[in-house]
This record gives structure tokens, C-alpha cells and sequence, in this order.
């Protein structure tokens, strides 16, 4: 009447039923955990941050300061240095990073794709510390004895751009920490372009490609049009990684904590700053700062990297429908 | 194995209940056998689409029952119905009753494992485990019985004997079961399945991806264990399911449209549907 | 005529832009190239016995880099051991239980974002959270971080790959009345192993260039130590105090030291596509 195996036990019915409940809960619990971590930096940080913004409150974000003698701090001038040296990366990482894409889906030969694409993708697995050297002691000098002379006499002497190459040629500074950072966010964005180039429908390009459209004239009206939303998060991709790099940065930027138009002037960057600061930070104020500074740093780069999520996530449901 | 199979108090009725459609007749000459698997009424769900519009029948133990009908006409659903496969996926959803010997294992306190331990399935494509050949077919033993290492080298030998795999494995039992060709990957999960001594087979178009060979030994081999076996398959292989069935499904749109005795379905259809289907006239 | 010009004109405008496009591959291979011939020229040096045997040295005196060797070996093992079961879990919580459930869309939203998130936070982050506490900087701490790193790669690549695994063998495996966390464990891993193993090592190549979340947990440790409760020394955060020192001696131990990182990263890279590709050829 009932559906019984006749050599299975009660018992080991319950233990497998347990043993499903447990597996399950185990990976749930850890599931959790992740959730866990991320309140647990956000509320850690917070929390050690709160006697910096306590003590200047909005202040801080506005603030040029940076006396640890005097205890008397601003995040104005790193995040400045952030957002200079990232904006600067983006400059140079996306239209490379475009163009790779472009070379790899469009007109490089099958058989060399992917060994190109792999070389291309390895510049993402070099540690940041190995670009930090390798821009202070390549490409600083290049830089300074080549690059930066050229630009100061050109560009420099423009009346709107002057001011961007003013003073002298150092080498270090933020156009050095901006040009190391294009590099490195190169492989990260042109990795996601190639993927979302290859979700174009072949039908789709094909049709222009039917109509006598050229390569490129496909690439700008067919490919990029279709795969804005994805390319845009790949791009948000490299800036958020762009937005908290260290080591390579703090390696080439000159930490300053001042503000300087021009972009070859040394400057700082959050990330930098902490780096170079923060086990020499004596007063509990100067540590609370540098808290501050990280809490910046960290919600800053999350608002980038949920966008870039959020519009990677909104390409893939395009591309499912 | 399968001697005291008890004929339950749950006797098959005619499926004449319900709307009133023309329904789905019981065969006229009902086998001698006992009936395994009675369907009454059952509908299927992908979240809100129907799949399957009130299904009435009955399996026969020992029997070899076939369905066939154009793709999408839900044979296969009906099919992963019966051992309750589909509720890995959310949803989907079954109304209805199934009746394996009396009791409904729509049920929600049915157990699950123990109810898919008593029910094999074959699918489409062969599904080896990435493991040795041995190990394959001692999985599922391995899940439900203690057996000391003799008897279940007995039991996996035995399995595979009845697969007619035997012979061609028995000096590799430790490869990997990913390294036989398509239509021995096909007969080691034939022998997985009956390994665990089932008292149900379904097997879903389980020929449908081999050659002409293959497929000849998986049909030879269905028509060897119908003698212990109650067994439902499903294919769109016309000549397959007139060669190898006892009672034939004729299924269109989510529905039953003829079930009779293969013989009677594929030379005095009742239906004009079936006829246009099985003389090749549309599907 | 004119339509003649337009057309040479969009074509010449076609050559550009497709130069351009191929200018740009070129531009960043030959910074990868630029980069590893500037280590292999400045770093095969210092690269002696002395360099694997020796202790970080004093400026000015001669030694080698043993204590930062074994430091990024010890941390990285530790963290890659503890990261590794909790990324795992959690992938295969995302691929095998997320669907339906509210929270699996949230874990690996965040998950994504951990994925990216600047490392140096994760290093302010376990200073406040051990090194704080215990009142020293330690191994403990900078293995902390470093598994910190680790969780959100290794839960990326199981659930990509565990996704891989084609649902008919997830669907023969509970056929046969397998228990879902047999199903995962005895067959879904097993499928997946060599995807799962390739995001470890590429776990492991992320954490052992790591060094912003090394500089306030594990700090440096001029000595020889194995006290998991002390600073330990630790490549990355001697090649960052070595190169931007002045002397001669300590830039060409961190050259030697930032050949030998790299080559090893690369060759795990390397090694974890195989892997793939490898994986992927076989059935």
C-alpha cells in the first residue's frame, strides 16, 4: 500500500534528510557571511571614521588641509588626486581598450584571437606593485625627459590647456599615476567590450555588412549602439578599479597633499595616502582621518561598481530575451 | 524482483469523468497484467502555460507502454511527471493523481528520493556521472543499500549483464565512464537505472541521439527487460514505438488523443488525428 | 564620380579606423612585453642561491629575500585554505539553491562588488578588526586579508562553473533518488573540478601580488619568522620598501623579487586557462 524499498531503514531515510538540511544551511550560512562582510567594512569603517567627520564634519570633503602637526585634516586634495588620475586613465584605457575589442572581434584572424586575447588579459593578472616599479623607474624618466618637455613647450603654451602642463617636468605626478592607471585598466575594459561585442546577433551584422556598410561604419552605427549599456559597465568596471588602485599609484604620484591645476604637478590619491600614512599615523584624529579618507574611497568606488553591475546585469536580460 | 507485485484496491477506471471532450478509452483488451501507474487527471503547469490538459491512464506492469505525438506535445512532461523530476525547476507544477500501486505520489509528503529510487529514467542524451564505469553503476546501489564489496560487484555485474554491457566493459571497470562510445554511455545508464531495482523505467527518447546500431541494442534490450519491468518511453521514432511497445500514447496540444494497444493504434486508429500523425501527414 | 569619391573616401576613413584599432593591440602588447623585459633585464640579477637562502638584509650588506619567500608563501596558503571552502559554499549555494531564493541575487550583487573593491579598504578593514585587538601586527591578520581577497573569486568561478555542469547529469543523479547534497557533492563537483580548481589559482595569483592589504596587517618583519602571531615578512611589502629605498643593493633584491612574483602569477594564468581549455575539450 505504502512505496517502501524493502532494504532501506527509516533511520537512513532521516540521516539523509538531515545531511540534505545541513548541506544546505552550510552553504546558505556562508552565503550570508558575504552579506556579513560587506555591512561589516561598511559599519567598520564608518565607526572609525566617526571622529574625523565628528570633528569637521562637512568640512572635510572641502577642506585642503592636511597638518597632522596641528591635527588639522581635509580629504579635498586626494580626492581631487583620485578623481584626476582616474579621469585621466579613462581617457587613455577606453579608446585603447575600444580598439582592442574592436581588433579582436572584427579583424584579427580567428586563429590568433585567442592567444591575443589572453596576452591582452594578462596585463590584468601583473600585480599593482609590479606597475608602481616599473613606472618609477621606466616610465617616470621617460616621461620627464621626453613626454613632459613636449607637452610643456606645445600644449603648455596654449592660452586654455597652458595651465594643465604648467611647471616643470618631475616625472612623478598625477599624469604619470593616470598614464599607469590607463594601463591597468585596459584589460578589464576591453575584456568586457569583447564579450558584449560578441552578443551582437550575427543576423544584425550581417544585414549591414549586406547593405555595404564598411567595418567601421558596422562597429559605430550596429555594434556600439547595441551594446552601449554593456560597454558603459565595462567602462565602470575600470574606473572603479581605476578609482581604488594603490600600490602603482603611490609608487609614481609624489605625495603632495596640495591642489595643483597642472597635471604634471606631484599630487596624492586616497588610496596613496593611506598607504604611505597610515602606520605612521601617530594622534588618534590623524588615524580617525585616514578612516575617513577610506570610507570616501569606499563609497565612492561602490556607487561606481553597482552601476557598472546594474548595467552589465540590464545587457544580459536584453540579451535573453 | 518484482514477484509480489499485489494488484492494489485502486482498480483503473475508464477516464470518462470530466469535461465533455471526447476522452481517451482504456485499451479495449486490457493486458492480463496488473496495472502499475494509474494517471488521473493530470495537468501540468510552466508558471501560468498549461503543458498538459487532464491526462487519463493507465501503465501495466510488464508492459511496455509508448508516446508519441509531435515535439512540444508534452510526452516528455508527462513523463517527468511520473518521478516528480520537474520540481527541481520552480515554476513548474502538477494537479492530478498519480497512482503507483494505490498511493498518489503527487502527495506532498511523498519522500522524493526514496519515490525516484523506485522509479528509473533514461534520458535523451547519456548522462555517465565523471566517474569510473563501476562506480557508475554502484552509485546508486551505494545510496540506499549496505552491501559488502562481493555483493555489490555481484549486483554491478549483474546490471550490467542485463544492459548487455557486460562483455565489452568488463576488462575497464575502472575507466572513466566518460570514455565509452555514445550508445555504451546510452546502455551504462540503462544499467545505472536498473541497478538500484526499480519497479518503473521511463526512458525519454533514449535512442533518439545514437546510431542505427546502438539503437537497435537499446530496443532489443527494452524488449528483454519488459519481463520485469513496467516501462514507459517516449519517442517520436514512429517505426520504434510499433516495434517495441505493448500500448501506444497518441498525445497533440497537452493532450491525450487515442491510447490503445500499439497494434490497434497503428492499423485502425480511432482518431483522424492520429491517423494523419502516424501516416506522416503532419508533425 | 561623386558617388565613386564617397566611396573611396568612407573606405580610406575604414583603413584608418581600422589601423588605429590594430595600433591599440599593439600598443598594449608591447607595454605587456615592456614591462616583463624591463624584470627579466633588471631582476634575472639578483636572482642567486643567496636570493632563496638569505635573510632581507640590512642596507648595505648582501642577503637575500628567504624570509619574504616563505612569509607570501605561508600567508598566501593560509588564506587560499580558509578563502576557498567559504568561496565554494557560497558558489554553490548561488548555482544550486539561488533560484527562487531573495537573498542569492543580493549575494552575488555584493559578491560582484567585493570582487572589484579596492583591496586596501579590505587592509583598514581586518587592522581594525584584528590587528586592533590583538594589539600587533601579525601573519594571522595578513593571511585575514588576503582571504578576504580570495572569497570573492572563488565564488564567481564555482558558480560559473557549477552553471556549466549540463542539467541532464544533475537530472540523472536525482533520478536515481540521490540526496541533493550527494548530487552536488558526488557528481556536480566532480563535474566541475577542473573550472573550480582554475578559479583557486587564479585566487592564489590575485592574493600573492597583493600588497596594499598586507601594509597594515602583516607589515614587514626583517627576520626570520614563523610566529603566525608576529609581523612576517612578505614579498610585496619588501619590494615596496626596497625599490623606493636609495640604495643600490635593496632595489636589485626587489627587482629580483618582482621577476620572481611575476613569473609565478603568469605562469598560474597560464596554467588556469590550460586548465579550462583542457577541461573543456574533454566530454
Amino acid at each position: 500500500m505504502t512505496i517502501a524499498l524493502p532494504l532501506i531503514s527509516r533511520r537512513r531515510l532521516d540521516r539523509q534528510r538531515l545531511q540534505d538540511a545541513a548541506f544546505r544551511g552550510a552553504t546558505r550560512l556562508f552565503a550570508v557571511g558575504v552579506l556579513v562582510l560587506l555591512g561589516g567594512i561598511v559599519v567598520t569603517l564608518a565607526f572609525s571614521a566617526a571622529p574625523a567627520f565628528e570633528r569637521f564634519g562637512w568640512g572635510f570633503l572641502t577642506s585642503a588641509a592636511w597638518n597632522p602637526v596641528k591635527d588639522d585634516f581635509g580629504a579635498l586634495p586626494a580626492i581631487y588626486g583620485t578623481l584626476v588620475t582616474s579621469a585621466i586613465a579613462m581617457l587613455i584605457g577606453i579608446p585603447v581598450a575600444l580598439g582592442i575589442a574592436v581588433f579582436l572581434t572584427e579583424l584579427c584572424p580567428p586563429p590568433l584571437r585567442r592567444p591575443i586575447g589572453t596576452l591582452v588579459e594578462l596585463l590584468a593578472a601583473i600585480p599593482s606593485i609590479i606597475y608602481g616599479i616599473w613606472g618609477l623607474f621606466v616610465l617616470a624618466p621617460f616621461l620627464q625627459l621626453t613626454v613632459e618637455p613636449l607637452l610643456i613647450d606645445t600644449f603648455g603654451q596654449l592660452p586654455i590647456f597652458g595651465p594643465l602642463f604648467d611647471g616643470p617636468p618631475l616625472g612623478l605626478g598625477m599624469l604619470t599615476g593616470g598614464i599607469i592607471l590607463g594601463v591597468m585598466v585596459l584589460p578589464f575594459i576591453s575584456a568586457v567590450a569583447r564579450d558584449v561585442f560578441l552578443t551582437v546577433p550575427p543576423m544584425l551584422r550581417e544585414s549591414a555588412y549586406g547593405v555595404g556598410a564598411t567595418t567601421s561604419e558596422v562597429v559605430n552605427n550596429i555594434v556600439l549602439p547595441y551594446t552601449r549599456t554593456g560597454v558603459i559597465g565595462g567602462v565602470m568596471l575600470g574606473l572603479g578599479r581605476a578609482l581604488g588602485e594603490t600600490m602603482a599609484v603611490t609608487f609614481v604620484i609624489g605625495n603632495a597633499h596640495h591642489i595643483r591645476l597642472s597635471l604634471l604637478a606631484p599630487g596624492t590619491t586616497i588610496s596613496a595616502t593611506l598607504a604611505n600614512e597610515f602606520t605612521e599615523a601617530l594622534s588618534k584624529l590623524y588615524v580617525s582621518s585616514l578612516f575617513a579618507l577610506g570610507f570616501i574611497l569606499f563609497v565612492i568606488t561602490f556607487i561606481v561598481l553597482a552601476a557598472a553591475k546594474l548595467m552589465l546585469l540590464r545587457l544580459e536580460q536584453q540579451a535573453a530575451k | 524482483m518484482n514477484a509480489d507485485i499485489t494488484v492494489t484496491a485502486e482498480a483503473p477506471r475508464p477516464a470518462t469523468l470530466g469535461r465533455p471532450v471526447v476522452r481517451p478509452q482504456e485499451p479495449a483488451v486490457v493486458a492480463q497484467t496488473a496495472p502499475k501507474v494509474v494517471i488521473k487527471d493530470v495537468r501540468f503547469y510552466y508558471k501560468k502555460y498549461e503543458a498538459l490538459k487532464g491526462i487519463n491512464l493507465t501503465l501495466h506492469d510488464k508492459r511496455v507502454t509508448a508516446f508519441i505525438g509531435p515535439s512540444g506535445c508534452g510526452k516528455s512532461t508527462l513523463l517527468r511527471v511520473l518521478n516528480r523530476i520537474y520540481e527541481l525547476y520552480p515554476g513548474q507544477r502538477a494537479t492530478g493523481e498519480v497512482l503507483v500501486d494505490g498511493r498518489n505520489i503527487l502527495d506532498a509528503g511523498q519522500d522524493l528520493n526514496l519515490l525516484r529510487a523506485k522509479i528509473g529514467m533514461v534520458f535523451q542524451k547519456p548522462t555517465p556521472f565523471p566517474m569510473s564505469i563501476y562506480d557508475n553503476v554502484a552509485f546508486g546501489i551505494r545510496l540506499y543499500e549496505r552491501l559488502s564489496p562481493s555483493e555489490l560487484d555481484e549486483r554491478v555485474e549483474q546490471a550490467l549483464r542485463r544492459a548487455a554491457l557486460w562483455d565489452e566493459v568488463k576488462d575497464k571497470l575502472r575507466q572513466s565512464g566518460l570514455s565509452l562510445s555514445g550508445g555504451q554511455q546510452q546502455r551504462l545508464c540503462i544499467a545505472r537505472a536498473i541497478a538500484v531495482k526499480p519497479e518503473i523505467l521511463l526512458l525519454d527518447e533514449p535512442a533518439s541521439a545514437l546510431d542505427p546500431i546502438s539503437t537497435q541494442r537499446v530496443e532489443e534490450l527494452i524488449a528483454e527487460l519488459k519481463s520485469d519491468y513496467c516501462i514507459a518511453i517516449v519517442t517520436h521514432n514512429m517505426q520504434q514505438a510499433a516495434r517495441s511497445s505493448d500500448f501506444t500514447a497518441f498525445m497533440y496540444l497537452g493532450e491525450l488523443v487515442e491510447y490503445d494497444e500499439t497494434e490497434t493504434i497503428f492499423t485502425h486508429p480511432r482518431e483522424k488525428r492520429t491517423e494523419d500523425y502516424i501516416t506522416g501527414r503532419f508533425g | 564620380m561623386r558617388a565613386a569619391g564617397l566611396y573611396a573616401r568612407r573606405r580610406a576613413g575604414d583603413h584608418v579606423y581600422l589601423a588605429l584599432s590594430m595600433a591599440a593591440t599593439v600598443a598594449g602588447l608591447l607595454v605587456l612585453f615592456l614591462i616583463l623585459w624591463t624584470l627579466v633585464a633588471n631582476g634575472l640579477a639578483a636572482l642567486s642561491t643567496g636570493f632563496f637562502t638569505e635573510m632581507t638584509p640590512a642596507p648595505g650588506s648582501t642577503g637575500g629575500l628567504a624570509n619574504a619567500i616563505y612569509g607570501s608563501v605561508v600567508m598566501t596558503v593560509v588564506a587560499t585554505l580558509v578563502g576557498t571552502p567559504v568561496g565554494v559554499l557560497t558558489g554553490t549555494y548561488l548555482a544550486e539553491f539561488g533560484a527562487g531564493s531573495r537573498i542569492a541575487p543580493v549575494v552575488r550583487f555584493v559578491n560582484d562588488i567585493l570582487l572589484s573593491a579596492p583591496s586596501i579598504i579590505i587592509g583598514l578593514f581586518v587592522y581594525e578588526l584584528m590587528v586592533v585587538p590583538m594589539g600587533n601586527f601579525s601573519a594571522w591578520a595578513g593571511a585575514a586579508a588576503l582571504a578576504i581577497i580570495v572569497v570573492p573569486v572563488v565564488v564567481r568561478t564555482t558558480e560559473d562553473m557549477l552553471r556549466l555542469v549540463p542539467g541532464g547529469l544533475r537530472e540523472a543523479a536525482i533520478a536515481l533518488g540521490t540526496p541533493q547534497w550527494k548530487v552536488i557533492v558526488s557528481v556536480i563537483y566532480r563535474a566541475a573540478i577542473q573550472g573550480m580548481l582554475t578559479g583557486v589559482m587564479l585566487a592564489v595569483a590575485r592574493i600573492a601580488g597583493e600588497t596594499a592589504p598586507l601594509l597594515f596587517t602583516a607589515l614587514n618583519n626583517q627576520f626570520w619568522s614563523a610566529n603566525m602571531n608576529a609581523p612576517m615578512a612578505n614579498l610585496p611589502v619588501v619590494i615596496f620598501q626596497f625599490a623606493l629605498s636609495p640604495y643600490a643593493d635593496w632595489q636589485k633584491l626587489a627587482w629580483g623579487g618582482a621577476l620572481l612574483i611575476t613569473v609565478t602569477i603568469l605562469l598560474l594564468n597560464i596554467l588556469a586557462r590550460f586548465l579550462v581549455s583542457w577541461s573543456n575539450r574533454s566530454p
